[in-house]
């Protein structure tokens, strides 16, 4: 197959996702014969006759939050977000895994489905409905949801984790050779962002859950890699392409490089700032820009990063510093830098405030913030990439066991995954990872969170968890 | 298929991939050679596929193998297959049936780059990463990314020796059961369709404006430094964004640039030593490497507003001048030139030494315009380089800088135009006359004027004469109509009588171009004369006299 050929089954098969989401939200309005409904599943038919007919056969297919149709994985695209997070959630909710559809498909074929479709979410058992009822419709056939193989995931999680300290390290190493006068490897550079991008695109929870550990004793470069991650993943989320990520992720990782120039004994102070400390401090904005510009001769991404790194404490309303004599609008990325920056130095230890913030307080904060300091329309894709309860956060469940969240849930954001770290006898416990999506024979959630707790307050050390 | 033959047509398919990569090099796409490369290796590959799903490559150092059997091997650094891949990190590459000839071309493309470049910020993994190939699948170690090998363990060895005291996790669980419970409202930030909207277009202008913002920075950096390294810095960081704006040919973002410059230089409060740094920027903005980039673009066919270019060479000191002067030769459009002539018009006046040596250029055409430059800037003080290239051995040159000398008279230009008149081309000869009657002096004309009476004048040719006589009509006085009437007036001799009768009938065409009405009179007792040139021509004046032509 060709690339045009390529892309134009890509954009067929996002179409036709966007259809199926469409008569299946039709179909929960009005009934079979409704002209709306008719007119919808019609021109379903026709997008799916012509797939088939030039493959033969057309199999749509969830894996994890993505899906594929024939082997192709079909991006999201902004226009189709909310139809596509319908129909994952849709297909989960019924544990339907693929569809296949073979030979001529007639509008009763469909119709079929549709019922089959909405009988199972009153079902005990979704999939099983579906089946049932699909199992004389000869032109489609219905598979279950496959589960992610525990196994794999070991594997995935030491790539996450060499992917998070080759960043760390490689940004420590960009320091020090730019201190040192030496030439930074722009090459190298790239390579470690694309590494990130591509975790963010299939392994985006585990890699976040290496931004929550902040324990560190470097916390300048995991702090640029936190913010590089959360960036990315929040780019991900307003459907930027892997390109741009790229680029994001490469100007977040920068960000801060003018702190390299505030003396030590300001950086490590233990003790609250003076005036005069805060104006040099003040000052890293400045001296990021001009570090970057002296990196290497001006290019599209030079100019994108020296913009960001001047820009990031600047704030949306232009209220922070430097101040400019001619202000003008924050440009994208420094807005998306600035929501992971603050993010990130607000639920760290070493930052100037000195008190590390809980992830659901810190939160809380930013969202007074939204609209003054930080952009409300991104703040709401940032809330929605890191959920009601953050990675991180120290959770009580209504079964008296204290957790910790490990994953969120973008579907269900008040039911992540959570780490079981003390049993309801109160007796300290490890490695146990609960979903509080998990329901009982009654159809009621096991497990719900109670309360939130800080666990800076109790110095509890994630990575003995999430390593 | 036997597995020899797999062997043979994977190590076939290696083969047309090192020769691609060569082709491709040399040739354009639209070259014969690199289309039947292409066509050929994307049948090696199909050749391949016939009977097997995927061809996976291991790179190590020096080979490539295939199914361990080695496909390639070179242990030289140069033109080393393996070692290219392998150098990058690139470990493995494999290709799946369904591969595209655009994508294996996308492919071939990628490797055949020049990663030597110092220009090139992506090396071949970043490049296939980005290009994200359907039925093209690496494997890369990315081991080599890290400074420090043993930075992960060390990191987490030492975290992990941080353990969590049981105590304050019990305690937090105590303490858990007296906390507030959470509220039962979690949902998250509900997006609508408006938020989508407004996100899609932030996205899409996405990259618009990042020049003019990083610009706008620059122009604020004056008031946030102070020591001399501070605007060293400073006047770098303009210079490099003058180049990259006129490598992207966003000429308005440096004139605005340019224009800003010049309001500081101009302001007030702006210290001399300051100054300097600004006036550095806008040498540069007009030096060689910019201006080389300008005739790129100019040269490239896109469109360029000629009142952009106008505007930006209005910025530049005369340090532009030889830039200018040096792509002036190298340009292929006229249109270009063109325009690059006009700059020198403007920017020559700041620097006459300066432009003169374009004078000295080995190409003729140069020197051409660079004379044309000076006829258009008119100022005198050129006369002393034009008279030096009188003696150009292109005749095209000797033409221009003659009329040059005309247009731009003073006494040092007669001596010069005189010889000229004597000169053994006719075309020399003709631009001499010509460019007397362009100075008009009285000086000049005493030059025509003893030229026509010199005894020797019958002899050239009728047309030559009849030039000189055009030219001479150019002074209306009365010493020329004097002399027009003499001439006709003159009986011939038997002998001759033909060469002197075309010397009459150009002072009676003269006479026609010269306009005064007592001529007619004259004239008329010509009508009847028995020479028909002298007849024909005085006959042709009254006309013309008549009607005021």
């Amino acid at each position: 197959m060709d690339s045009k050929q390529e892309r134009e089954l890509h954009k067929n098969a996002k179409e036709l996702i966007n259809q199926i989401s469409v008569v299946l939200r039709t179909s929960q309005i009005h009934d079979a014969n409704n002209v709306a409904l008719a007119s919808s599943i019609s021109r379903l038919v026709t997008m799916i006759n012509a797939l088939v007919s030039q493959e033969n056969i057309l199999v749509l297919e969830l894996r994890g939050e993505f899906f594929y149709i024939n082997e192709y994985r079909i991006r999201y695209s902004l226009e189709y977000l909310l139809n596509f997070d319908f129909m994952v959630r849709e297909f989960k909710k019924r544990e339907l895994g693929n569809v296949t559809f073979k030979g001529q498909i007639r509008p009763d074929d469909i119709k079929a489905f549709i019922k089959a479709f909405i009988d199972a979410s009153f079902s005990q058992e979704p999939y099983n409905t579906i089946q049932e009822k699909m199992a004389n419709v000869r032109n489609i056939d219905v598979g279950i949801l496959k589960k992610v193989v525990e196994d794999d995931s070991l594997d995935v999680r030491k790539m996450v984790k060499k992917t998070y300290f080759n960043a760390v390290s490689f940004t420590q190493g960009v320091i020090n050779k730019i201190k040192s006068g030496e030439k930074v490897n722009i090459k190298k550079a790239k390579r470690v962002v694309e590494s990130m991008v591509d975790q963010i695109l299939e392994e985006e929870q585990m890699l976040l859950g290496m931004t929550a550990i902040k324990d560190y004793d470097e916390y300048t470069y995991h702090h640029s890699v936190n913010v590089s991650i959360l960036s990315i993943a929040l780019g991900q989320r307003l459907g930027m392409s892997r390109r741009m990520l790229t680029e994001l992720g490469m100007v977040s990782l920068f960000h801060d490089i003018g702190k390299m120039d505030i003396p030590n004994e300001i950086l490590n102070k233990p003790t609250h700032f003076t005036d005069n400390e805060w104006s040099v401090i003040r000052k890293h904005p400045l001296w990021g820009l001009k570090a970057i510009l002296k990196l290497k001769r001006f290019d599209d991404l030079t100019i994108k990063s020296a913009i960001v790194a001047f820009e990031h404490h600047m704030n949306f309303d232009l209220s922070g510093y430097p101040k400019l004599k001619k202000g003008s609008k924050l440009d994208l990325l420094s807005r998306i830098v600035s929501l992971a920056d603050q993010y990130d130095a607000m639920t760290s230890a070493r930052v100037y405030s000195r008190i590390p913030l809980s992830p659901d307080k810190a939160l809380s904060i930013m969202m007074e913030r939204a609209g003054t300091q930080l952009d409300p329309l991104l703040f709401k894709f940032f809330t929605n990439m890191v959920g009601v309860y953050p990675i991180g956060t120290l959770v009580m469940l209504d079964t008296k066991e204290l957790g910790l969240v490990c994953e969120s849930n973008q579907l269900f954001p008040d039911r992540p995954r959570v780490m079981i770290i003390v049993n309801e006898a109160g007796i300290r416990t490890k490695g146990a990872v609960i979903d509080l999506t998990e329901k009982n024979e009654r159809d009621e959630h096991v497990r719900s969170i109670k309360k939130t707790l800080d666990p800076n307050k109790y110095h509890i050390n994630l990575a003995e968890y999430m390593l | 298929m036997e597995i020899n033959e797999d062997l043979k047509a994977a190590r076939d398919v290696v083969q047309a991939i090192l020769k691609s990569k060569k082709i491709i090099r040399m040739y354009p796409a639209n070259n014969p050679i690199y289309i039947k490369t292409i066509e050929d290796c994307y049948a090696r590959f199909h050749d391949y596929f016939d009977y097997r799903e995927g061809l996976v490559l291991k790179i190590r150092q020096n080979e490539i193998t295939w199914e361990s059997e080695q496909v390639y091997a070179n242990t030289e650094k140069e033109e080393n297959l393996a070692l290219f891949f392998f150098k990058d990190g690139l470990r493995e590459i494999t290709f799946t049936r369904g591969l595209s000839s655009e994508e294996m071309e996308d492919f071939l493309k990628i490797i055949a780059m020049d990663f030597e470049r110092e220009v090139l910020d992506d090396d071949i993994v970043t490049l296939l990463w980005e290009r994200d190939f359907q039925s093209i699948q690496y494997i890369a170690d990315d081991a080599l990314l890290a400074d420090d090998d043993n930075y992960q363990d060390r990191a987490i060895e030492e975290i992990e020796g941080r353990s969590n005291d049981p105590d304050n996790i019990l305690k937090a669980y105590q303490d858990a059961f007296s906390e507030q419970d959470v509220s039962q409202d979690t949902s998250i930030a509900p997006l609508s369709d408006a938020d989508l909207k407004q996100l899609m277009q932030m996205i899409d202008q996405e990259g618009l404006g990042k020049t003019e913002k990083l610009v706008d920075f620059l122009f604020e950096l004056p008031y946030l430094s102070e020591t001399k390294a501070e605007f060293e810095d400073l006047t770098a960081f303009f210079m490099n964004a003058a180049e990259f704006v006129m490598q992207s040919g966003d000429l308005v973002i440096m004139n605005s640039m340019l224009s800003r410059l010049n309001v500081l230089i101009k302001e007030q409060h702006i210290d001399e030593e300051i100054r300097k740094y600004f006036r550095r920027v806008i040498s540069y903005a007009g030096g060689n490497t910019i201006i080389k980039l300008l005739g790129e673009i100019l040269d490239s066919g896109q469109e360029v507003d000629d009142k952009i270019v106008d505007e930006y060479v209005r910025y530049l000191d005369k340090s532009a001048i030889t830039p200018f002067m040096n792509i002036l030769g190298e340009l292929e459009n006229i249109h270009s030139r063109k325009i690059v002539i006009d700059a020198l018009i403007f920017l020559g006046p700041k620097d006459i030494m300066t432009l003169a040596k374009g004078l000295n250029d080995s190409r003729w055409f140069v020197v051409r315009n660079i004379i044309y430059i000076f006829r258009k800037i008119a100022d005198k003080r050129a006369v002393e380089f034009l008279l030096k290239t009188v003696r150009h051995s292109d005749i095209r040159v000797r033409k221009e800088v003659i009329r040059a000398l005309g247009e731009l008279g003073g006494g040092g230009v007669f001596q010069t135009l005189r010889e000229c008149l004597e000169d053994p081309d006719a075309q020399i000869r003709s631009a001499a006359l010509r460019a007397l009657g362009t100075v008009a002096s009285e000086a000049a004309k005493r030059i025509i004027l003893d030229k026509i009476a010199d005894k020797t004048f019958k002899d050239i040719d009728f047309e030559e004469k009849k030039e000189y006589f055009e030219v001479l009509s150019k002074w209306k006085d009365r010493e020329v109509f004097a002399f027009l009437v003499d001439i006709l007036k003159k009986k011939p001799f038997l002998f001759g009588s033909s060469k002197m009768d075309e010397i009459r009938a150009c002072s009676a065409y003269s006479l026609g171009l010269l306009g005064n009405k007592e001529a007619i009179q004259i004239l008329t007792k010509y009508k009847g004369e028995s020479s028909k040139l002298v007849r024909e021509f005085s006959f042709t004046a009254i006309k013309r006299l008549e009607h005021g032509q």
